[in-house]
């Protein structure tokens, strides 16, 4: 018999390493004599999209296309040390410092427009396609390159450093700021379960991502799906089979993880509360994506078939049994 | 403030390359002159061994047979402790622990040559249950403790709570060790450059710690080594403590030639670090409306063979285990504990994604036994801005918990979505001029 049910889960996530640990990111921004814009940085593109969302921030402040931002971050011989590539924090942390960096290089450039230019503190001045511009007197306007030019080697270059703000907790009570920003999220799925074979389809899915503010809700959304699948996997297939220390299923023959054709279609929607001490208010979602699913799933199939699992992954034998079990 | 580029679907930047099969992943690259490297690993879950590695040094194409006694530096690394060796020198206390690295002229030699080295091991009584390894008379993995880290809070009166609540639920839930099963497995490349820096290629997390354990290892000042992260093929917190890193270097300034490794699947499974195995005991109390009351939990993390981020994992753990709801009364015991199991250590999440399986769970019997809806139960405890954590953290900003939960009910019953959830673009500059200054001023 095929059986319904419908499930939901929350929760939320402490952004970082936290705790009171130095969480830093270090990001050096500057233009070249040819008149491009650098930012180096050592975060980490993982797959998690950092390579376009983080080059955004500059983007943004400088007036230029995020293609046209070099984004130097394979290298430790030109980086600058910028954390670890985890706790969701690259967005907040480094997207911070290369914030910071880009401004205060931003900054920079609007001094040297003003004086090359001959221009007072008070004409308001904006950034477009390389170049800075008088406003509402595009006449006056000069190229980063040409700024560049009449530089010293060093003057356009810039390094800031985020440190996220955290304490240790009292090692008795607990007593602290762990960690910040906290992300928050909720998920809702309806499971069908088989009472003859307990196997199980997830018929419908949503998840719901509060994001502080969206960098790249495409990109955003492509880290929900991935969330949501490998989550999926986490309470449904994934297991090693440990015996006595020893993995095995240590192939992809028996360690099962969603494929394509495990995927379910999720509904997303993001939620934006922009979090003031972050970079246009955007917070990290990398982890939190994930953390909701797994609930929701037990939840529906106790509302499918009345049976509680305190263990995954459900498999459908554990499930099969359980389901035998309640009669 | 309008936007021009934040918030915007940009096209990702490597997108094409990758989809096209063009970037450049650390398996993917090759080198003159390069010379393979293939590791022997433990068969053994906690033993002593001796290691003769001579029969493998003479075979054809075999340049030499890396142990314990060829690291220059400090044979260790981790990312907390440094509690992995580079190579074991004497004790292996895992399935898996590298023992000897041959590098050869071809991936196939190298790999036969593993059969040829000699391993004696006079094994050790072993431990792999959590719970057994942190009785006093248990094997002992490292030191004289197994217990690594015990994370408390302590707020309010939970026993009295207890005896006041309308409604009590417990239960023990366990969550297994999983894989980050990332697409790529381990590779990378190593090599001198002519001004002597040292050179590693590798898919990372973290390139400037990489850097970091291997300079410890190699004996060499960090800015001699130099880290080049190329494409990498997922990570989810399996790239964080190094694998193939120090072999790399090592075998490169030994033999004077660029190594290679790659690993396949198996061996990945064998590397690197899998999720924490936790088991969470909740006892949680709530009123006759559904307010809850107290949360008493002790939760157990099995870090395995090395600590790597087990203090963290379980003190994250610890924290989020209360949900993101008010509890006036917490109590926490929060264990991270070695075994003689494959390691754990990062994985997405980070110790926040085993606690929802068991404290939600608990919200929805609660709410069954008080004849409330799941949505209902949550509503009346969630956290809102101004929320207390039971860390006594106040929640000051960016809080929309209940706007999730707002957008979910309405999605699931697909009903049209409460307008502003969509595109909730509030300005930011007027926003922050808005808030209480003196907090940001003090606390930035």
């Amino acid at each position: 018999m095929k059986k319904t049910g419908k499930g939901i889960g929350i929760m939320f996530y402490g952004t970082g390493y936290g705790n009171g640990y130095p969480d830093i990111s270090r990001a050096k921004a500057k233009i070249d004599t040819d008149g491009r814009f650098t930012i180096s940085s050592g975060a980490c593109e993982v797959g998690q999209g950092a390579k376009t969302s983080l080059a955004q921030i500059p983007a943004e402040i400088l007036g230029i296309l995020t293609k046209e931002v070099i984004f130097d971050h394979e290298d430790t011989k030109t980086t600058l040390d910028a954390g670890t590539c985890a706790a969701s924090r690259q967005t907040y942390n480094t997207g911070n410092a290369m914030k910071m960096a880009s401004e205060s290089l931003k900054r920079i450039l609007e001094s040297k427009a003003r004086e090359i230019l001959n221009l007072s503190e008070e004409e308001p001045l904006v950034f477009d396609n390389h170049e800075v511009i008088v406003e509402g007197d595009p006449s006056k306007r000069i190229s980063f390159k040409q700024i560049a030019n009449t530089a010293d080697v060093g003057d356009l270059e810039v390094v800031e450093i985020f440190q996220a703000v955290t304490t240790k907790m009292n090692e008795e009570t607990g007593e602290g700021n762990p960690y910040w920003p906290y992300t928050f999220g909720a998920c809702g799925v309806e499971v069908v379960v088989d009472t003859e074979t307990g196997t199980l389809d997830i018929s419908k899915a949503i998840l719901v991502q509060d994001v502080g503010r969206a960098v790249n809700p495409k990109l955003i959304e492509g880290q929900m799906d991935g969330g949501f699948a490998m989550a999926q996997g986490y309470a449904l297939l994934e297991d090693l089979n440990i015996v006595k220390g020893e993995i095995k299923h240590h192939n992809f023959t028996k360690y099962l993880i969603p494929t394509a054709l495990d995927a379910v279609e999720v509904k997303k929607i993001i939620v934006e509360d922009p979090e003031s001490s972050a970079p246009f208010g955007a917070k990290g979602i990398g982890e939190p994506v994930m953390i909701p699913v797994a609930p929701a799933i037990l939840n529906a199939i106790y509302d499918a078939v009345g049976v509680r699992i305190t263990e995954i992954p459900v498999t459908p034998e554990k499930l099969l049994k359980a389901i035998k079990e309640v009669g | 403030m309008a936007f021009k580029v934040i918030g915007e679907n940009v096209l990702r930047v490597d997108g094409h390359t990758k989809v096209t099969g063009g970037a450049k992943y650390p398996a993917d690259l090759a080198l003159e002159n390069m010379l393979y490297g293939k590791t022997l690993r433990s068969t053994k879950a906690h033993a002593n061994f001796t290691i003769d590695t001579k029969k493998a040094e003479n075979i054809h194409g075999v340049v030499g047979v890396l142990t314990a006694k060829d690291i220059p530096g400090k044979n260790c690394h981790g990312v907390l402790f440094k509690d992995h060796e580079a190579i074991c020198e004497s004790r292996v206390r895992r399935i898996g622990d590298p023992m000897a690295v041959v590098i050869a002229e071809s991936e196939r030699i190298a790999e036969k040559a593993l059969e040829s080295i000699e391993v004696a091991y006079e094994e050790l009584a072993a431990v792999f249950d959590p719970e057994e390894a942190m009785k006093e008379e248990a094997p002992k993995i490292h030191g004289e403790d197994n217990t690594v880290f015990h994370f408390k809070i302590r707020r309010g009166n939970v026993d009295k709570a207890f005896e006041e609540a309308a409604v009590i639920v417990e239960d023990t839930y366990y969550t297994g060790a999983v894989d980050h099963a990332f697409l790529q497995p381990e590779a990378g490349i190593a090599y001198e450059e002519e001004d002597g820096t040292l050179t590693v290629i590798a898919a990372t997390q973290y390139p400037h710690f990489d850097r970091m354990d291997i300079a410890g290892a190699m004996g060499m000042e960090e800015e001699e080594i130099r880290i080049i992260n190329p494409a990498v093929g997922g990570a989810f917190g399996g790239r964080e403590d190094l694998t193939l890193q120090i072999h790399l270097a090592v075998a490169a300034k030994k033999f004077k030639r660029p190594i290679k490794m790659v690993y396949d699947r198996k061996e990945s499974f064998l590397a690197h670090c899998k999720r924490h195995p936790i088991t969470m005991h909740c006892k949680t109390a709530a009123d006759k409306d559904g307010k809850l009351l107290a949360l008493k939990t002790r939760i157990v993390g099995d870090t395995g063979a090395y600590a790597s981020w087990a203090v963290n994992v379980l003190r994250k753990a610890g924290v989020h285990i209360t949900g993101p709801y008010e509890i006036p009364n917490v109590w926490v015991d929060s264990y991270a504990v070695y075994t003689n199991n494959p390691f754990a250590g990062a994985m997405r999440g980070f110790g926040a994604t085993q606690p929802p399986i068991a404290h939600e769970q608990q919200m929805d019997r609660i709410a069954e036994k008080l004849g409330m809806d799941p949505f209902s139960i949550r509503r009346k405890n969630l956290f809102t801005l101004g929320s207390k954590t039971a860390t006594e953290q106040v929640l000051r900003e960016s809080v929309p918990l209940g706007r999730c939960l707002d957008a979910l009910e309405a999605a699931m019953n697909e009903k049209p979505l409460p307008d502003e959830n969509i595109n909730y673009l509030e300005d930011l500059k007027e926003r922050q001029a808005k808030k209480e200054g003196a907090w940001n001023e003090k606390n930035r």
